[in-house]
């Protein structure tokens, strides 16, 4: 599974770039995220309850940040195991570009499940995906701003 | 826990089940009602109709503790006496083979033809074939399948 | 009336199933019963590192976590493929190693890890998705083609390139030659798609040891309980034979996938003795798309060549065949001498060569499903024929009537040497059924409503009742192929017939008692078939191969021959006459044109009481025998199948499916049609609907019924079924099988009639409706652009 788009964000590049660092915000902006700590700069780990059509599992996992530009772009990488529902996997190429008063988030993203929850829910990981990514970003900018805006 | 209580097969029953229980694990594990089955996860193959207070219900669709107060039929109780005319029907029109989907077939059969029968429509083989929709059959290819239903139809409304 | 041989006698067995008292394996359960879940790998090719229980087995009500190290320990035997194949240069199999239980790799999605027992089914899978297993992930393959490539993952250490084997059969040269001589050379890539057998009772076990008697009993679905017992014992040695007894009650269907020992049933048997408990296991219908053997799954080239007047005069075959990730029981037979063998089909041909590749893939095994090999060698065979009918010009029936075998026996280029048949005879009878002189104007009416109608053809012959087991052990098969049966009259007169064969949907119940009542006029209600237990039943094979009919019931008639042998001694003996002057009719044993006689339950009370038996002779009245057939049985057929599509949206609807069967000698006609019925759906649901698909990584996308395409009884028609029956000349009774037929024959009259339909003879199965509007709108960009 493949995606990609870009959110507009009412905050400085710095100030997303924060935001993308910290833990308290990713923890209440990532759905389903029951706990996410730091272990260190750039790793962290997760629990991250999921339910992707008939399958509901709690993914326990780690996610890394690597490609590090600060404050302009990083890559995402995470795999979480989710026991008898199987696993997922996946990393997401982020940058940021300052556009007046914006900041553009732009991303793409890969990801792969397996086990139980690709047998039964195959067909149903790309909105999934993309309903999960959506609620991310509103979330997110939700976060960074009193009021959300359209986005296009 | 819940206490659940309901009319399976005429005779009133009364357990104490976990919340989780879903009504065909109750009817076949507690009730030891082995008739109906469990042939999917996915609510898909049928084989676990029964009917509940006179309707066609999936019994892996449904919990045990919202049948409380209900009336159950399983395929054990279908028949008011040796045979129901649609369980003669399938043996008359060899409509089973392996018979592990064959009391799904009847149950539902019998509440495809009381449906038509009220509304007042003719269950015809198209009729019959989409009403089928719900229940898998991996022998028979529904030839005699759909022959036993509409003979057990007419058997039905003579009787 | 008659309960006897041709008669469509109603089934004895249908009571129990209608009423819902039928016994399966999932509806019995023992005293102190523990259930079992099995650990999965979720990854489709991985080493396993590490497992970790801990937390499972500190789970309340969990009894025991158990791995593939305590098994390996413990001396469980890997699981054996039981026909040895050889490579044309002469070397063996390159077969890994299959452990029930994991060690070291996992090579499929589905790959058992571990088994958990636990006091509720409930505590048992919740454990299992406790134990941790720590992987690391290798690339994996699932592509047949790809995974003979040079750098592709290794899957099995012993298995260079991932293959098995590459085996040929028939004359190369002499095919090269005489497609170098042809006037036209046909030529096609075909893929035989993958399919899940889904019988729709999922498989189960329970495992039952005890201790005081080091006694097992294994209660479950199995097709060949007397087979699985010979495997768990010899070779996988959970339990030595005498001590282990196996039953396959009710069975709900197998269709070749219940005719192996899979590691769930040695898992759980071996259990069973560690924990001194009553194990059970019932598979999950997603358990069942992930592990039960797959079928089909060929990649082919092949080359067909004609002469000038349309007669074949080469076919040359190059097949693929994915085996998934480790050789299940026939895996290896399958795609070699129950495929290459019906290569010439019901056709005259010169010179034939087959050569098949077996390969290993991060899939599921792929075994034996309803057909094994006949189905894929006959839409190869039939789908040549319709396209080179097209190439040529020539009508598809009129190429097929001009190279049918006419003269019987007839020796191909590829081992079989039918015995028996009429081709054009089923032509002519299918023709006339589907009415295909009308079809032109069935045509025009369609096109009048906008819609495209097509018909397509297929003529095909199979290899029924595989034998004699001299010949098949010559091959490389691992058993003999032939059946036992008992028949114990009682001295009441009423009888038991005991059979190695097994019946889970095939009506043995009742076809197997209509040969006695054929034989000595007895009710079918007085005879009990016992069948699916090794404590009750000597040794036997099972059923699987179309080879209850053409095996297990010949089998049941030479001991029949037995007990009328010294039924006929008894009777001449009390009645004091000669024993070639004694009648058995209608249930009375008499001296021929006289009044003197005995009623049928007399003669069985002489036997038992043995006051006045003849001098020497045994009392009691039991005989067995085993029946090892002389040759093959061929059923054939022609199928037609005439749909109509709908251009805008590719939706077909298959209009009239016809068919015409020489099944031999016909036991009970509606048994044997439904049979058909059954098969033709199977046949028609992998033309159009069902397919198996793995992701690139080795993940199962059709793991449901969500997402595998089950036909269901608004897919299908009715079938019209037709009868030209040549009895086989060799077994008694002159049955020739008729189980795997529907499946064999339908999927190429089906993909023909539709390419016949939308004008594009390039479609694969199954064809959905995207696929047939892809290929219509190929065919109107082609003419947009001439």
């Amino acid at each position: 599974m493949e995606m990609s788009g870009e959110v507009r964000i009412d905050a400085t590049v710095d100030e997303v770039w924060a935001a993308l660092n910290d833990a308290e915000i990713l923890k209440a902006c990532i759905p389903g995220c029951q706990e996410l700590e730091k272990v260190s700069d750039t790793e962290m780990t997760a629990k991250v309850v999921l339910k992707i059509g008939p399958v509901k599992a709690k993914f326990g996992g780690e996610v890394t940040l690597e490609n590090l530009n600060p404050p302009n772009s990083y890559s995402i990488v995470g795999e979480g195991k989710g026991g008898i529902a199987g696993f997922a996997k996946g990393g997401a190429d982020v940058s940021l570009e300052q556009d007046g008063d914006e900041t553009v988030l732009k991303y793409e993203a890969k990801a792969q499940v397996g086990g139980k929850i690709a047998q039964l829910g195959s067909r149903l990981i790309d909105s999934t995906s993309k309903k999960l990514a959506n609620q991310f970003f509103d979330n997110f900018r939700n976060a960074l701003t009193e009021e959300p805006e359209q986005v296009g | 826990m819940t206490e659940i209580s309901m009319v399976v097969n005429g005779k009133s029953v009364k357990a104490d089940v976990a919340d989780n229980t879903l009504l065909v694990d109750y009817i076949r594990e507690s009730l030891r009602l082995t008739g109906t089955h469990v042939g999917c996860d996915t609510s898909q193959c049928g084989a676990c109709v029964v009917h509940v207070d006179g309707k066609a219900v999936k019994s892996c669709t449904m919990l045990a503790a919202s049948a409380q107060g209900s009336d159950v039929t399983t395929i054990e109780g279908l028949a008011n006496g040796d045979l129901h005319p649609m369980q003669a029907a399938f043996k008359e029109n060899h409509g089973l083979q392996c018979g592990f989907c064959t009391p799904g077939m009847i149950m539902s059969a019998t509440d495809m033809v009381a449906r038509y029968n009220a509304s007042g429509k003719e269950l015809t083989e198209e009729a019959i074939r989409d009403e089928l929709e719900g229940n898998i059959c991996r022998c028979t290819g529904y030839h005699n399948i759909v022959k036993a239903i509409a003979d057990g139809a007419s058997k039905m409304t003579n009787a | 009336m008659s309960e006897g041989i041709g008669a469509s006698v109603r089934r004895k067995e249908d009571k129990r199933f209608i009423t819902g008292k039928g016994k399966y394996t999932d509806d019995i359960r023992q005293e102190n019963q523990a259930y079992a879940a099995f650990v999965r790998s979720p990854h489709a090719h991985a080493v396993v590192k590490s497992i970790d229980a801990s937390e499972a087995e500190a789970m309340e009500g969990v009894v025991a976590v158990l791995n593939g190290h305590q098994l390996t320990e413990d001396g469980i035997g890997n699981i054996i493929a039981g026909w040895a194949i050889t490579s044309k240069d002469g070397s063996g199999m390159n077969m890994g190693a299959w452990s029930a239980l994991c060690t070291e790799k996992v090579r499929y999605v589905g790959d058992t890890i571990a088994i958990v027992i636990a006091d509720t089914q409930e505590i048992a899978r919740n454990a299992a998705d406790a134990v941790m297993v720590d992987f690391d992930i290798l690339p994996a393959e699932v592509n047949p083609e790809a995974t003979l490539a040079d750098g592709a993952p290794q899957i099995h250490d012993n298995a260079p390139n991932n293959q098995i084997y590459d085996w040929e059969l028939g004359d190369e040269a002499a095919t090269d030659a005489g497609l170098a001589s042809a006037a036209h050379v046909t030529e096609m890539e075909i893929i035989n798609n993958r399919l899940s057998p889904n019988p729709m009772e999922p498989r189960a076990a329970i495992a039952i040891f005890d201790e005081a008697e080091d006694h097992y009993t294994l209660y479950t679905t199995s097709q060949n309980p007397h087979v699985a017992r010979l495997l768990l014992s010899a070779f996988y040695q959970v339990a030595p034979e005498h001590k282990l007894r196996v039953v396959a009650p009710d069975v709900g269907g197998g269709f070749g996938s219940k005719i192996y020992v899979y590691p769930e049933e040695i898992a759980c048997l071996w259990a069973s003795m560690k924990t001194n408990r009553s194990v059970k296991w019932t598979s999950t219908r997603s358990e069942a798309f992930l592990t039960d053997a797959h079928g089909r799954d060929h990649v082919t080239r092949a080359k067909m060549g004609f002469d000038a007047n349309g007669k074949i005069v080469g076919f040359k075959v190059d097949t693929i065949a994915n085996i998934g990730a480790y050789m299940s029981l026939f895996s290896s037979v399958t795609p070699t001498y129950l495929y290459a063998t019906l290569l010439s089909g019901q056709y005259d041909m010169p010179a034939i060569h087959g050569n098949v590749r077996a390969v290993y893939t991060n899939t599921a095994p792929v075994d034996a499903y309803r057909g094994a090999g006949r189905p894929e060698a006959t839409y190869l065979v039939e789908r040549m024929m319709d396209t080179a009918a097209l190439e040529m010009g020539v009508d598809p029936a009129e190429l097929r009537r001009k190279n049918f075998i006419q003269s019987f026996p007839y020796q191909t280029q590829v081992i079989m040497n039918y015995d028996s048949g009429d081709f054009p005879g089923c032509m002519d009878k299918a023709q006339a059924a589907a009415d295909v002189a009308g079809f032109a104007a069935r045509k025009a009416e369609s096109a009048s409503r906008g819609k495209l109608r097509g018909i397509g053809y297929s003529s095909f012959i199979e290899a029924c009742g595989i034998a004699p087991s001299a010949a098949v052990g010559s091959l490389g098969c691992g058993v003999g192929l032939w059946e036992s049966a008992e028949v114990r009259v009682n001295p009441v007169g009423t009888i038991e017939i005991l059979t190695g064969s097994h019946s889970h949907g095939q009506s043995h119940e009742t076809t197997f008692a209509q040969l006695v009542n054929d034989r000595f006029g007895i009710p079918i209600d007085n005879v009990q078939i016992v069948h699916g237990d090794t404590d009750k039943v000597q040794f036997g094979m099972g059923t699987y191969g179309s080879r209850s009919g053409p095996v297990g019931m010949n089998a049941i008639v030479k001991a029949l021959d037995k007990v009328e042998a010294k039924v006929k001694k008894i009777a001449a003996h009390v009645l004091e006459a000669s024993e070639d002057d004694i009648v058995i009719e209608a249930g009375e044993v008499k001296i021929a044109g006289t009044d003197k006689k005995m009623a049928w339950h007399e003669v069985g009370l002489a036997a038992y009481t043995a006051h006045n038996l003849p001098e020497g002779m045994e009392p009691g009245l039991k005989e067995g025998a085993f029946f090892d057939p002389i040759n093959f049985s061929f059923p054939s057929a022609t199928l037609i199948c005439e749909v109509e599509v709908d251009p805008d949206t590719g939706v077909t609807d298959i209009l009239q499916f016809t068919t015409a069967d020489d099944f031999g000698v016909i036991i009970n006609p509606m048994v044997v049609e439904g049979q058909v019925h059954g098969g033709i759906a199977q046949g028609i649901g992998q033309a159009m609907l069902e397919n198996v698909v793995y992701d690139d990584s080795g993940q199962l996308l059709t793991g449901s019924y969500m997402d595998y395409a089950m036909p269901r009884a608004d897919d299908l028609p009715s079938f019209t079924i037709e009868h030209n029956n040549v009895p086989s000349p060799s077994n008694p009774l002159g049955l020739k099988g008729c189980g795997e037929a529907g499946a064999i024959g339908a999927p190429p009259a089906v993909i023909n009639a539709i390419c016949n339909a939308i004008g594009n003879n390039n479609l694969s199965m199954p064809a959905t409706p995207s696929k047939v509007w892809a290929a219509l709108q190929e065919v109107s960009t082609q003419q947009a652009a001439e």
